[in-house]
């Protein structure tokens, strides 16, 4: 006997309330609420900042956070070795932080990227070219040309900066490059040339937004590593001078106080982890919307 | 007589690898008449591809090079344009069809902008709208249904059989003299297969584009070509139109490939096939590059390559047992 069933849709993706919508977007709502913060404070960082970030106090040093025992509410994260007020500090330091790391990745993406089409697409000798070329860029010591570029330029932001961003490419140009291999071999690649479209704007538009995702992946998952390396150049003398603070430099100056006073290393810790989080799930939606297949679900 | 659209004379293409010369293409000459489909037929790897690419001049660099001949479409020889100007030839005046369709569209960006990327580029239109206008009328001489949706949507979301209609529908969208497929029906199942003859047999009635056929299936070729080329080892060794091809074959290749076709009309306990390998492309036998598998070979097929003889009723054979 046949019996009539019928079939129930499981989910019903269309009708989703309000909340529903809000959560499935929380892999973006959360980190762009994050950045959005950060770089409020890193922009408005003098009227938020409750001391300056050089002022000192020689009878407030090392004060623990507000909830711990021996702390004030005058400072709220505590106060480091010399008495400075930590979440000042770490408002400025967003400061250096942010623009660092992102003006380095937006140097290194861009110059990587271009680069690594060309040489993908290219291939024969000027794909031998630009690939020697970054076989020394990435073979080089990168502090020992930072340490280079800081002595003969001088510290300072675009010291910084520049030092970042002379090696930083290379790895971008390597992972783009192989990504433009496999797509230029694609069919559709061969369906452009065929009907006549430049090697130019095969590149552009045809290479380049199928290489996103993975470029995406790269600045994403770099934004840690800039402002590590810029914690380093800091560590040695070479970053942004005293007293102007980074994240990096107060993880560093937080190092040998770690036993006694674990709120200096640990809140600007926190920061950078923050901003590593945000941009990898920023990343991951991105990608998500990115792809056609994923977006009509 | 109908006016001849493409002239093919004695193309060599061969690539340059680290151990030595491979001769892909090594002297074909054939023609294509507007309105006319020619039909070229071989087993893989007899270089049909590449003398495909070869005609629009997009061999792989810097391995594969055209070393020879000429390609005269409508009185320009292509070899002697420039890059550029090649450039804007390529799916103005002759276009192809790849082989598979799965693949053949950039998975990025609705159908309707890839279709509209060869129309931007070909055909100096004032505004989006007459671009619009072209798209559809290009996906509606490939008969596909409600092209203003279809135009939206995403390669994946198109079967199979959409997607090679679409691939032909940026292949035609400029109007182009000479269209090449290289195995376009390959990928598709049996009855979409029989469609999309059809269709291109109808896209050709409208058009009057000359068709350059690459296939290796006898099937397709008397379904689809006026006449036709069968290729071995790089070279074109019989040509005439398709009904002689099947009823008077004289190169014994010819008949033998036929005779390996499985029939229905016929019970065989075995299928035919041909004894040995073809030659390799970088050692080619002296004299005839079929002799080492010919049935009827002489003692002169392994001395000397033999002269292509034109028999009458365009029909011309490369073998010496002709005369």
């Amino acid at each position: 006997m046949v019996t009539n069933v019928e079939v129930k849709p499981k989910h019903q993706y269309r009708g989703l309330t309000q909340w529903g919508r809000i959560f499935r977007n929380l892999g973006m709502i959360l980190p762009v609420a994050i950045f959005a913060l950060l770089i409020f404070t890193a922009i408005f960082a003098n009227f938020l900042a409750p001391f300056p970030y050089d002022e000192t106090s020689l009878t407030e040093r090392r004060l623990p956070p507000a909830w711990v025992e021996g702390g004030s509410t005058k400072h709220l994260l505590g106060t480091d070795t010399l008495g400075r007020d930590i979440l000042s500090r770490a408002i400025y330091g967003a400061r250096i932080s942010l623009s660092v790391s992102l003006l380095a990745i937006a140097i290194t993406a861009s110059v990587g990227t271009v680069l690594g089409i060309i040489s993908g697409y290219m291939g024969g000798r000027v794909d031998a070219f630009i690939m020697r070329i970054t076989d020394i860029a990435m073979a080089f010591p990168g502090l020992l040309l930072a340490i280079l570029i800081a002595v003969s330029l001088g510290p300072g932001f675009f010291t910084v900066i520049i030092a970042l961003s002379i090696l930083g490419w290379s790895g971008y140009a390597r992972i783009i490059r192989g990504e433009a291999l496999r797509v230029r071999n694609s069919d559709f690649v061969a369906q452009a040339q065929v009907i006549g479209v430049s090697p130019w704007r095969i590149m552009l538009r045809h290479i380049f937004p199928n290489i996103l995702n993975i470029l995406i992946i790269g600045i994403t998952l770099s934004v840690g590593t800039m402002i590590l390396a810029e914690s380093a150049m800091s560590y040695l003398g070479i970053g942004i001078p005293p007293p102007m603070p980074s994240w990096g430099s107060m993880v560093s100056d937080g190092r040998n106080d770690l036993d006694r006073a674990w709120w200096i290393s640990t809140f600007p810790g926190i920061a950078i982890g923050l901003v590593v989080l945000s941009g990898n799930f920023l990343g991951d939606w991105i990608r998500d919307k990115m792809d056609p297949r994923l977006r009509q679900m | 007589m109908r006016e001849i659209i493409l002239q093919v004379e004695d193309l060599r293409t061969s690539f340059f690898t680290r151990r030595g010369e491979v001769k892909a293409v090594d002297g074909v000459s054939f023609y294509v008449r507007e309105g006319e489909t020619f039909g070229i037929v071989g087993e893989s790897g007899c270089g049909k591809t590449v003398t495909g690419l070869s005609l629009l001049r997009l061999l792989p660099e810097p391995a594969g090079r055209i070393v020879g001949g000429k390609i005269i479409l409508e009185g320009t020889n292509l070899m002697e344009l420039s890059k550029k100007a090649m450039r804007a030839y390529r799916g103005r005046m002759i276009s192809m069809i790849l082989q598979d369709p799965m693949t053949s569209l950039n998975p990025v960006y609705p159908i309707g902008d890839q279709i509209a990327e060869s129309v931007r580029l070909h055909q100096n239109l004032a505004d989006e709208h007459m671009v619009e206008q072209e798209v559809i009328s290009a996906l509606r001489l490939l008969r596909i249904p409600s092209p203003e949706m279809i135009l939206r949507q995403y390669p994946f979301q198109l079967s199979g059989g959409m997607r090679q209609r679409v691939v032909g529908a940026i292949a035609m969208s400029c109007h182009p003299r000479v269209l090449i497929a290289d195995e376009p029906t390959t990928a598709l199942d049996a009855t979409i297969q029989a469609q999309y003859m059809a269709l291109f047999k109808d896209v050709q009635q409208k058009t009057n584009v000359a068709i350059i056929f690459i296939t290796h299936d006898f099937g397709v070729i008397a379904n689809m070509c006026h006449r036709v080329g069968v290729m071995y080892a790089g070279k074109i060794i019989e040509t005439a139109p398709t009904r002689e091809i099947f009823n008077a074959p004289r190169h014994p290749y010819t008949s033998a490939l036929i005779n390996s076709v499985p029939r229905l009309d016929r019970k065989d306990d075995r299928l035919y096939s041909i004894e040995g390998q073809p030659p390799s492309l970088m050692n080619l036998p002296p004299g005839c590059r079929f002799a080492p598998r010919c049935t009827v070979v002489q003692e002169i097929c392994r001395e000397q390559e033999p002269p292509e003889v034109d028999i009458g009723n365009g029909h011309s054979v490369s073998c010496w047992k002709v005369k």
